[in-house]
């Protein structure tokens, strides 16, 4: 009797650990990512333009991914260790502002595979797969198209002056990498457009950049770039209470402050982030390699400009628009060379 | 001397005036609680609070005004929080301060994302804002309505307000009495005041202007909500409190400074100058106007002070022993 209930005994733990056993298995191969973001949420750009990435990531592989955000910069170092000793599929950093904290950690874990965006590693290390986006090229266009929409006096609210804004967070060569190209984009279409620049000291106060912006306006500005995270959603703020105009960044920010955004300079962090998922999860991942986003590649360029034409209707000025695709494919033919800051790549 | 030019014109006054007015608000809460010797560093949570609720308040309801109400009930909440738990605990204000402003950002960014599904800001379609005072005279030229159109509401009640605490705490008998309470506690018990009573109410009062100027962040200088709005503004009002020796004129004055240094600061970064060195301006031109502040105050004190500190010697214990009976009974 008691023989028999052993038996049984074993019989069901058996059954049962080759159960467990095969669940396990099941969920050990669903791949699992970690990408570490150089602020928070909700910046309704940069950092959420990579959250698009995953949700479509995540959606078409069913993979699991896990974002770490940083309050401060001093959460760097600790995000980027922690994401590594997870034992991840793939750790993806965010953000030339993390290059420092990343060089610490990567050389640490050589059996990691790691996914880098927006700025690269000396040697390129094997288990180092990097992207850089030819945000020059992008900047170029909106420089463009700010420098056509300055004289556009139809509208209301754009003054005769030729003045333009431009602002930004902190410099870093990247930044300084978007101004080349949004001055050398204005320059192109006129020499006398004036450009004011400003920065904020930080990507994340949207009430700094509202004042900077606003402080643009008062100076006979009537567009201003906007190249900062989430201290940029002050900068559209302004736009709208003056009734006067701003260029978003990196997502599509038309539709934040409709008719008071001219267009908005898409530098596709997303494609970047779904990319990397979609290496790893279909064996492609080249540890080493680099990825280049540019006009030609569709990593950057600007909106359709529909959410303005739509508000101003008659008025809007339509050859800005062809103009910019003109300019685009002559970017992509390589008829306009776009100078880029030394060293940012 | 062009660029002197753009940057010194009318429209400073008006920039000046916007740029300081969140910072005034909050030093009005912090000048009332210095009166009664505390400093109430829990400002800038407080400050969190109002806005958000302030602003969610007045957009659910369509009434700037209902926001603003939340935001003076957020600010007397929190500030009843600190208040008991520091002057009835006796738990060191900075301690449940700090408490209270991290609450803030964690407990705001924890609302946003369970109220709203949102993190970092809440933006809305159709917020509804403090009014905005436009004179249609004024507006007819550009000088004009910088200088005299187109203020929000607290914009122009700040200097207002500024006078009515002021008058409340210098000619009033509540003023005298918080006053002597922070200028010397055992002697204010030991002449009959409710040392207690009086703490709190001052902190109570603290916190519906601290309610008040976090409204003006969400609602009147912009109008949305975002993390961390208040970015440091409570603790630069506890600067100018102090700057003003809590006297609410002075400390006005020295946020206008601030304001006015911040705002040419921003012109001067289109001239060319590196921004690393103009982001520092405002900040050198505060601390060089408060060393001399500081400087004139030690001077004209000294006297006030020694004297002050011989009658302590003199009678301290006696009179505290006997001030903690009295203290306990009420």
């Amino acid at each position: 009797m008691s023989r028999k209930f052993l038996c049984l005994t074993a019989m069901l733990l058996v059954a049962g650990l080759v159960c467990a056993g095969g669940s396990w298995a099941a969920e050990a191969k669903k791949p699992r990512f970690i990408v570490t973001l150089p602020g928070m949420l909700g910046d309704k750009s940069y950092n959420d333009s990579c959250k698009v990435g995953i949700d479509r990531a995540v959606a078409e592989f069913g993979v699991e991914v896990k974002i770490l955000q940083a309050a401060s910069p001093a959460d760097f170092e600790s995000n980027n260790l922690s994401a590594a000793e997870g034992g991840y599929d793939l750790v993806i950093i965010l953000s030339g502002q993390q290059k420092q904290a990343a060089s610490k950690v990567i050389p640490e874990y050589p059996d990691q595979k790691f996914a880098i965006i927006d700025f690269s590693l000396p040697d390129n290390p094997k288990n180092v797969y990097s992207t850089l986006f030819a945000a020059n090229e992008g900047s170029f266009l909106a420089g463009a198209a700010a420098a056509m929409f300055t004289t556009q006096t139809q509208i209301d609210g754009v003054n005769a002056e030729k003045i333009i804004g431009w602002i930004s967070g902190i410099e870093t060569p990247l930044i300084n990498d978007f101004y080349g190209g949004f001055k050398q984009g204005a320059a192109y279409i006129d020499p006398e457009v004036k450009i004011l620049q400003a920065f904020a000291g930080s990507f994340t106060d949207p009430l700094k950049g509202k004042e900077l912006a606003l402080s643009q306006y008062e100076q006979g500005a009537d567009i201003v770039m906007n190249v900062a995270s989430a201290t940029g959603i002050g900068i559209l703020d302004a736009a709208a209470e003056q009734k006067k105009f701003a260029i978003g960044v990196d997502l599509d920010q038309d539709n934040l402050k409709p008719g008071y955004v001219l267009t908005s300079m898409l530098k596709n962090v997303d494609m970047a982030a779904y990319l990397f998922i979609k290496s790893v999860v279909e064996g492609t991942y080249q540890g080493g390699g680099r990825l280049y986003l540019d006009v030609a590649k569709g990593g950057v360029g600007l909106t359709d400009f529909a959410v303005f034409k739509e508000f101003w209707k008659d008025k809007f000025p339509q050859n800005i628009v062809d103009r910019c695709q003109e300019l685009a494919k002559e970017i992509t033919e390589g008829k306009i060379k776009v100078d880029e800051f030394p060293g940012v790549r | 001397m062009e660029t002197l030019s753009n940057i010194v014109t009318y429209s400073l006054v008006h920039a000046t005036l916007r740029m300081s007015t969140p910072v005034v608000l909050a030093t009005l809460a912090a000048v009332i609680s210095r009166q009664g010797g505390i400093t109430n560093i829990g400002i800038e949570g407080i400050m969190l609070f109002g806005a958000y609720f302030g602003f969610v308040s007045a957009w659910v309801s369509g009434n700037w005004l209902w926001g603003v109400a939340a935001s003076v009930v957020a600010g007397v909440v929190v500030s009843a929080a600190i208040g008991i738990v520091h002057l009835k605990h006796n738990t060191h204000i900075f301690v449940i301060g700090f408490a209270m402003n991290m609450l803030a950002l964690g407990g705001t960014r924890f609302l946003l994302q369970q109220m709203f599904n949102v993190s970092g800001a809440l933006l809305v379609d159709k917020p509804v804002t403090l009014p905005i005072l436009r004179l249609s005279l004024a507006e007819r030229n550009p000088v004009t309505a910088s200088l005299f159109s187109g203020y929000s509401l607290f914009e122009l009640l700040a200097p207002l307000l500024v006078l009515g605490v002021w008058y409340v705490l210098y000619r009033t008998a509540a003023g005298l009495r918080l006053r002597s309470v922070g200028l010397h506690e055992p002697a204010a018990r030991s002449a009959g005041i409710d040392v207690y009573r009086v703490k709190m109410r001052a902190i109570l009062l603290s916190g519906v202007f601290a309610g008040i100027a976090g409204a003006h962040l969400s609602m009147g200088y912009s109008s949305m909500f975002v993390e961390n709005m208040t970015n440091g503004r409570g603790f630069m009002a506890l600067a100018a409190a102090n700057f003003g020796g809590g006297n609410p004129i002075y400390a006005f004055l020295g946020c206008l400074v601030f304001g006015l240094s911040d705002s040419i600061a921003i012109r001067l970064q289109s001239t060319g100058i590196p921004a690393q060195f103009v982001l520092m301006v405002p900040y050198l031109v505060t601390v060089a106007v408060l060393t001399s502040a500081m400087i004139g105050h030690s001077r004209r004190s000294d006297a006030a002070r020694i004297a002050r500190k011989l009658t302590e010697e003199i009678q301290g214990k006696e009179i505290r022993g006997k001030a903690n009976e009295k203290g306990k009974g009420s």
